[in-house]
């Protein structure tokens, strides 16, 4: 320490030594020796304090601050635990609320209600005496009756489950069975198909035909089903068939059909565009009239057996864009058929079935709306298709139960049964009856080529014996040729002469008088009787419009031919009432009186019996034969 | 397109049927009623028809005014002649005079009041009656036809009170001269005969077919009509149509008609005519000039 002031004092005296030096220098040396000796050692005292207070100080410094540092330890560490205290303080109040908020899963569970539990526990969990009085035990204890509830319960779900492995498996099983069953039953069928031919029950037919019918469209479906039904109650002789393509058909209902012709007439401008030298619009156009005339690839063949073997084949048609039925008819017959010139037109295809019903001439689409259709690709009439197409008779659409009201186009016609069920049976009665009358008329126009006049020995009676006046041509003439000829004008006028008529020419002779008759035969003969207008030449012509007795002569056979009409089903009807025609003319020659400026001998001589020769102011000859007495008198 | 030139309508079996009758129909007689208003048509196949005349010659007549209003089926054959007296519509036709109420005769299922035969010869086929004429004086009805004889039945009774004889073929058709009552007939036998009412004999007989200017031979000799004007007749049928003085019975004046005619009668000073034979009753208001055609 000593040092250290010491050390410390030099610098210190330097310094002061060095500034009052100057003044002081005189006095005398020794005594300021000594009392810088003095004052040195005081000084050296004074350091010696100061360094031992100095000390002292350093010292109780140290101590103060260890005390300090103690007693702050010891503070921290109380506060630290008065934290770790309030913490957990806090930590055990969160809990507390928490364990307050705490919701059971069992306040969750729906329990049941305290009656039913009181009612359908069992008292070992319900102990109800327990339980009344301490909510806690009888919460416990419905928590244990749901517990065991529950666990019941688990336990019925895992036995159901377990059954309904147990059946599936089993379904299984019978599925594959029944699924080996099916090659089975097939086989069963083939094999069984020799005894249903053997038997007449062709079930196996009829089922691939019912296949078949599924793809048909409605129309024609409602035809086969009707025609189907009609053939096995009432007619043996009808047998219905499906003719066509099925896959054809599944393949028309693939893509949607709407708007075809919106379509083709698109398609079409790319090919004009593409094409450009081709006459692209009268093929467009073509092709715009294929598509309209469209028919269905399926159709319905209905065979008509008739009783001499005959069979009427009709085979029906849909066209699917005009929503109409048409039909094509042919006629076989059992023996080869030679045809008379005359028949032409008797057994043709196109006009067999004309006027099956009056004024049904099947050259005219029945559906108004096909008008509109027709317009839009330049059709003017379905007349030109006919042949081709089959024609769409009124009855055909009723059969296939589709009705056009005449005066508004209807959007969608639909198929009905009942409409096809009521005309079936009319219509084939008439179909059978147009056959066989057509096929009866064949048989005598051969016959009548020949000049022989074929009168059935049931309808003898109703001519004399004897008959001169023979037949000695018949031929047949058009529409137009017929309308030309003078003497049929009244006929004409009536509106009785239409182009769906057969016209035909008779000539009569007996010596040198010449009858002309020309015959209009109705498609509906013979229930509708042929009309015959006569003309005769003898002496100068005449016919109705001059002479009252040729008048009288066509009133004969054509007003009074119900008499003609012979046994049914009256198939006699025009050879009677040609046969009549030769008569009439006998009676007329023969009863002509004679002219007495005239020389000579009468031409014919009267061998006909007749009571009286004129009757009545218009002087009628007697042309009404009675039979058996054989003579003739008036009407 | 197809265009129908005629009726387009489609012909069933009655259809035709009854387009055929009426083309072959004949109207052999006529009558008025008494009122004025309706006309009695009776054809060849027994019917009548009843034409209401105020309908059809009124100014708003359409097609149904010219149809008959009724029609009915009267005889069984043919309906030859017909008169009207003041309540009754009387017809003949196969052998059988039969009356009808006119008041009645418009109303449905219309029955004859009375029917009477007059007393024939043979009784092999029944003769027609072709003409009926009234002779109001004696209230007696005239009937001849086809057994060549003139019955008269007296309307009240209705018994059969004469028959004159003398026709040689059967008799088409009758006239009354009014003032001396005497009626003539004409007849298939060329002859048209005047009887007297009173002391049923033939006063005259007059053979038309003998006289050069007016027979046609070739027509034959048959008296189809006649009429008369007490001094005058016309007369036609096989010969021309003439016009003869009674008294001294000499022809005067031969009408040029080529058909033979059916129906004549004389109308204040005009003779009116019809050849027809056909459905149709054609109505003449003028004589050459036809107005319009009644249809059956």
């Amino acid at each position: 320490m000593s040092t250290e002031s010491s050390k410390k004092r030099k610098p210190k005296v330097i310094r002061s030594d060095g500034t009052p030096t100057e003044g002081k220098r005189n006095r005398s040396d020794t005594e300021q020796a000594i009392e810088i000796e003095e004052r040195r050692i005081q000084s050296c005292v004074h350091f010696m304090t100061l360094k031992k207070l100095n000390r002292l100080a350093h010292i109780r410094l140290k101590k103060g601050r260890d005390q300090t540092h103690e007693a702050k330890q010891k503070v921290d560490a109380y506060h630290l635990q008065l934290q770790n205290l309030l913490y957990e303080v806090m930590h055990l109040q969160k809990e507390i609320t928490k364990c307050l908020e705490f919701k059971s899963k069992h306040e969750e569970i729906d329990l049941v209600s305290l009656e039913e539990f009181y009612k359908e526990a069992p008292t070992d969990i319900s102990k109800a005496e327990v339980t009344m009085g301490d909510p806690h035990q009888q919460t416990l204890a419905r928590l244990d009756w749901e517990l065991e509830q529950r666990k019941r319960l688990a336990e019925k779900y895992r036995e159901c489950l377990s059954n309904k492995e147990k059946i599936l498996k089993e379904i299984e099983v019978k599925k594959e069975y029944l699924s080996s069953l099916q090659p089975r039953l097939n086989s069963i069928m083939q094999a069984s198909l020799p005894v249903q031919e053997y038997l007449f029950m062709p079930f196996d037919q009829a089922h691939k035909q019912y296949e078949t019918a599924r793809h048909l469209p409605p129309p024609l479906y409602v035809l086969f089903v009707q025609a189907t039904a009609y053939g096995q109650a009432c007619d043996k002789t009808l047998s219905v068939a499906i003719e066509g393509s099925v896959d054809e058909a599944k393949a028309l209902f693939k893509p949607p059909d709407d708007s075809q012709d919106d379509e083709s007439d698109s398609d079409a401008e790319e090919e004009q565009t593409t094409k450009r030298r081709r006459p692209t619009l009268g093929v467009q156009l073509d092709d715009k009239r294929k598509e309209m005339l469209k028919r269905h690839p399926l159709s319905v063949m209905v065979d008509l057996k008739c009783k001499d073997d005959s069979v009427l084949h009709l085979t029906f048609y849909y066209l699917m864009n005009l929503n109409i039925l048409t039909v094509k008819a042919k006629v076989t017959t059992a023996t080869e058929l030679i045809t008379p010139i005359s028949a032409g037109d008797l057994l043709s295809p196109d006009s067999v079935l004309s006027c099956l019903y009056p004024g049904d001439h099947g050259k005219k689409t029945p559906n108004p709306a096909n008008q509109y259709q027709f317009d839009k690709v330049g059709i003017l009439t379905l007349r030109d298709y006919v042949l081709d197409l089959g024609h769409p008779y009124l009855w055909v659409q009723k059969l296939g139960g589709l009705h056009f009201p005449k005066e508004q186009p209807q959007h969608t016609v639909i198929a009905d049964h009942s409409l096809s069920a009521s005309h079936m049976e009319t219509t084939m009665k008439l179909l059978k009856t147009r056959v066989q009358s057509r096929l009866a008329l064949h048989k005598q126009f051969a016959s009548l080529e020949h000049g022989i006049v074929p009168v059935t020995s049931d309808c003898q009676y109703l001519f004399p014996a004897k008959v001169v006046s023979r037949l000695v041509k018949w031929v047949t003439i058009v529409h137009e040729d017929y309308m030309e000829l003078h003497y049929t004008k009244d006929i004409v006028e009536a509106g009785l002469a239409g182009d769906t008529n057969l016209y035909y020419l008779a000539l009569i002779e007996r010596g040198t008088a010449k009858l002309q008759a020309a015959v209009v035969l109705n498609p509906g003969y013979s229930s509708i009787p042929p009309i015959f207008q006569l003309c005769l030449n003898w002496k100068g012509e005449k016919t109705n419009s001059n002479d009252d007795n040729i008048r009288a002569m066509e009133s004969e056979v054509n007003v009074c031919y119900k008499e003609l009409c012979g046994p049914r089903p009256s198939h006699q009807l025009l050879t009677n009432q040609l046969q009549r025609l030769c008569v009439l003319l006998d009676v007329y020659l023969e009863t002509e009186s004679h002219d007495d400026s005239v020389e000579g001998p009468k031409e014919f001589p009267q061998e006909k019996m007749c009571l009286r020769l004129f009757r009545g102011p218009s002087r009628m000859k007697p042309f009404k034969y009675n039979h058996p007495q054989g003579f003739f008198s008036h009407r | 397109m197809e265009r129908a030139t005629q009726l387009a309508v489609p012909l069933g079996q009655t259809e035709v049927f009854q387009a055929l009758q009426r083309l072959h129909m004949t109207i052999f007689s006529q009558s008025v009623s008494p009122c004025g208003k309706f006309l009695a048509a009776g054809n060849n196949y027994g019917q009548i028809a009843i034409f209401s005349l105020s309908a059809a010659l009124s100014s708003e007549a359409k097609e149904e005014s010219k149809k008959p209003v009724v029609t009915f089926q009267a005889h069984d054959g043919p309906v030859y002649s017909m008169v009207s007296t003041d309540r009754h519509l009387l017809s003949a036709g196969d052998g059988e005079v039969k009356a009808w109420l006119w008041a009645e005769i418009l109303k449905k299922g219309c029955k004859e009041v009375w029917r009477r035969q007059p007393p024939y010869r043979t009784s092999l086929e029944v003769p027609e009656i072709n003409a009926l004429l009234l002779v109001p004086k004696e209230n007696s009805l005239i009937l001849a036809g086809g057994d060549c004889q003139l019955h008269a039945m007296d309307l009240e009774t209705g018994t059969f009170t004469r028959a004159l004889r003398g026709h040689t073929d059967y008799i088409h058709c009758l006239a009354l001269r009014e003032r001396s009552p005497e009626v003539l007939s004409g007849g298939e036998d060329g002859a048209v005969r005047l009887w007297d009412l009173r002391t049923a004999k033939e006063a005259q007989t007059i053979e038309v077919y003998k006289h050069e200017e007016c027979s046609r031979p070739h027509n034959g000799r048959w008296i189809g009509c006649l009429a008369t004007d007490s001094d005058w007749m016309v007369c036609g049928g096989g010969p021309a149509l003439t016009l003869w003085h009674l008294r001294s019975s000499t022809p005067t004046t031969i009408f040029p008609m080529r058909a033979p005619q059916k129906h004549v009668t004389f109308y204040q000073d005009l003779v009116l005519t019809s050849a027809g034979n056909s459905c149709r009753v054609d109505v003449f208001t003028n004589l050459g000039y036809r107005a319009f055609s009644l249809s059956f």
